[in-house]
């Protein structure tokens, strides 16, 4: 009698233990649970895309021909220039169509290039986050070895070192070359900048939440923050198909010559 | 136990003993390795497992090969002319070794090892075509895509150059290649998928994997028609194309394609072979094969090389035009 019992009991308990995971295996199929690498981090790798007018203008604007109005995607909706600075933005603003470094095909340092209408492949190892751009090639290697920034030297797209806070990726870049711009706009920075990105993934690991902190002594009279949603690329058998920059500007050069 | 079989064991562990410091010295002794850079003598090597299961060839990789010529010339040995002054680029011509860890490498064997006398097989027309392009390294037109900061095609992106190193990276269902130089990447899907519309050009081609056993295999098409299929070192100004062993100046068209092999053949080296194919420019496939990537000291990192933008005094000297402006 009693054996029987205890056999029920048992039969009772593992009926309510398999419910339970029933239900959570039920919840896994739910956006709110993101893919995760064999570490336990949320799993970045794939290729993603802005969807707004930042690379036009990351503050507020109007509608101008050929370029769609935007909300902005700056805190506060105005960056914070020194008086000098905000001379230099208008003055950039005016000869943007020379004084533009992407003219060039320069590199188009960050957050500039997470905001360009190109996507981006993430590859995510435990030790190193590469970050390959459709535009000009790009490249960025983020160092999650906990291994420090590097002796005096100076980059186009800077030097990243990240490490996670519970499931956002927290990159400080810094060791800019302060030769690019921050979009089409002609809003800048110096060599002093340095720049704090957030990634969160959200929504089933479908979006990531982009937040910015860019600190500049130089030019900004505080440190201030911009914010847009990145999109997970949904095709099949998406792949990035290069933007030659470089390539363009050569042909460009020996049509006119 | 029965007597016969202990004697014949003991007999077998005296076989094995005496083997095995060959087979070790062999394994850890990177002079001792065979010429042509693979274990062919030592025992089969067995890489790590990625999470995913793919063979281990992730990490921070530097040039191999750069002892090595790409080619036998087609033609005579060039003399530089009476009062010839060999200028900046002599110190390059005879392949300086990249990696001062290791004892240079003097194999003079070229890296083309099919053709076996190692010319690379150009139809006559395209022989001649490389003639004019080297003649011409000073026109724009005609110079070196590299130095003018295109993207190099493959085999070329893996050949041995000073100013380059590599990141192998691996994650479920890619093998990542990050070229230091000129920040080139490579996403190579292993899932199987198709090759991408013939519509669709790239410089460096677009890439298919699959592991063979312990070999990644890359089919790579797609290619533009704007870059060199081969060229590392540099090649003496003046002299004629059938006298260059550095493989500058082979052009080809967008019917290239390639297919390479990469094999960890031990936990320091990743053997690579490449065959090329391009029935408008050679006359056969052909293929060239040497150890590529030697493994990085522990703390290499790859650094921002900003071709483009660190070359505004050669695009002023070439075509009047300051990008710096």
């Amino acid at each position: 009698m009693r054996r029987s019992l205890v056999a029920l009991a048992v039969a009772t308990a593992t009926a309510w233990l398999w419910a339970g995971a029933a239900q959570q295996a039920a919840a896994q199929g739910q956006r709110g649970a993101l893919p995760r690498t064999a570490d336990g981090k949320p799993d970045l790798s794939g290729i993603w895309q802005v969807v707004n007018t930042a690379h036009y203008d990351i503050e507020p604007h109007s509608a101008q021909e050929g370029v769609p109005g935007g909300l902005g995607v700056v805190e506060g909706d105005a960056i914070p220039y020194q008086p000098w600075a905000a001379e230099k933005k208008r003055e950039n603003l005016q000869n943007r169509a020379s004084l533009d470094p992407l003219g060039k095909c320069f590199l188009p340092g960050v957050p500039r290039v997470t905001y360009l209408p190109f996507p981006f492949q993430i590859a995510q190892t435990e030790k190193y986050i590469a970050i390959a751009y459709e535009f000009a090639h790009t490249v960025r290697i983020i160092y999650t070895d906990g291994s420090p920034h590097p002796g005096p030297l100076d980059f186009w797209m800077g030097d990243s070192r990240g490490r996670w806070e519970g499931d956002t990726l927290v990159v400080d870049t810094t060791h800019f070359n302060g030769r690019t711009w921050l979009d089409m706009a002609g809003n800048f920075h110096s060599d002093a900048l340095r720049v704090t990105e957030r990634y969160t993934p959200v929504e089933g690991g479908h979006v990531m939440n982009y937040e910015v902190t860019l600190e500049d002594p130089k030019v900004f009279t505080r440190p201030w923050k911009m914010s847009m949603p990145i999109y997970r690329r949904a095709e099949k058998n998406l792949q990035l198909i290069d933007y030659d920059c470089v390539d363009f500007f050569w042909q460009d050069l020996f049509r006119k010559k | 136990m029965n007597a016969g079989i202990l004697r014949s064991s003991r007999v077998a562990a005296i076989v094995v003993f005496a083997v095995s410091p060959w087979v070790f010295a062999s394994a850890q002794a990177p002079d001792a390795k065979p010429a042509a850079g693979r274990q062919a003598d030592g025992p089969k090597f067995t890489p790590g497992r990625t999470p995913d299961g793919q063979p281990d060839i992730s990490g921070m990789w530097l040039p191999g090969g750069s002892g090595k010529p790409m080619e036998t010339p087609s033609g005579k040995p060039w003399t530089p002319p009476p009062g010839y002054d060999p200028g900046t680029n002599s110190a390059y011509t005879f392949f300086p070794p990249t990696d001062n860890s290791r004892p240079a490498v003097r194999d003079r064997r070229p890296m083309v090892v099919n053709p076996a006398d190692g010319k690379i097989p150009l139809q006559p027309w395209a022989a001649a075509r490389r003639e004019e392009i080297i003649a011409n390294q000073e026109k724009a037109e005609y110079l070196d895509p590299r130095v003018r900061c295109l993207q190099s095609a493959l085999p070329r992106a893996n050949l041995p150059v000073f100013y380059n190193s590599y990141q192998i990276l691996q994650i479920p269902g890619y093998v990542v290649v990050l070229y230091e130089w000129n920040h080139m990447s490579r996403f190579i899907p292993l899932d199987g998928r198709p090759h991408l519309s013939p519509s669709i050009r790239l410089p460096m081609g677009d890439s298919r994997g699959r592991w063979e056993g312990n070999t990644l295999v890359v089919d790579v098409t797609n290619f533009t028609d704007r870059t060199w299929v081969v060229g590392h070192g540099a090649p003496p100004e003046g002299a004629p194309a059938s006298s260059l062993t550095t493989g500058h100046g082979v052009f080809h068209s967008e019917a290239l394609r390639v297919v390479e092999r990469f094999t960890l053949v031990d936990k320091d080296t990743i053997s690579y072979e490449a065959t090329i194919e391009d029935p408008k420019v050679f006359t056969r496939p052909w293929t060239v094969s040497f150890d590529a990537f030697l493994r990085a000291p522990a703390d290499h990192q790859l650094f921002e090389y900003a071709c483009h933008e660190g070359n505004g005094k050669n695009i002023l000297l070439m075509t009047g035009v300051d990008i710096e402006k």
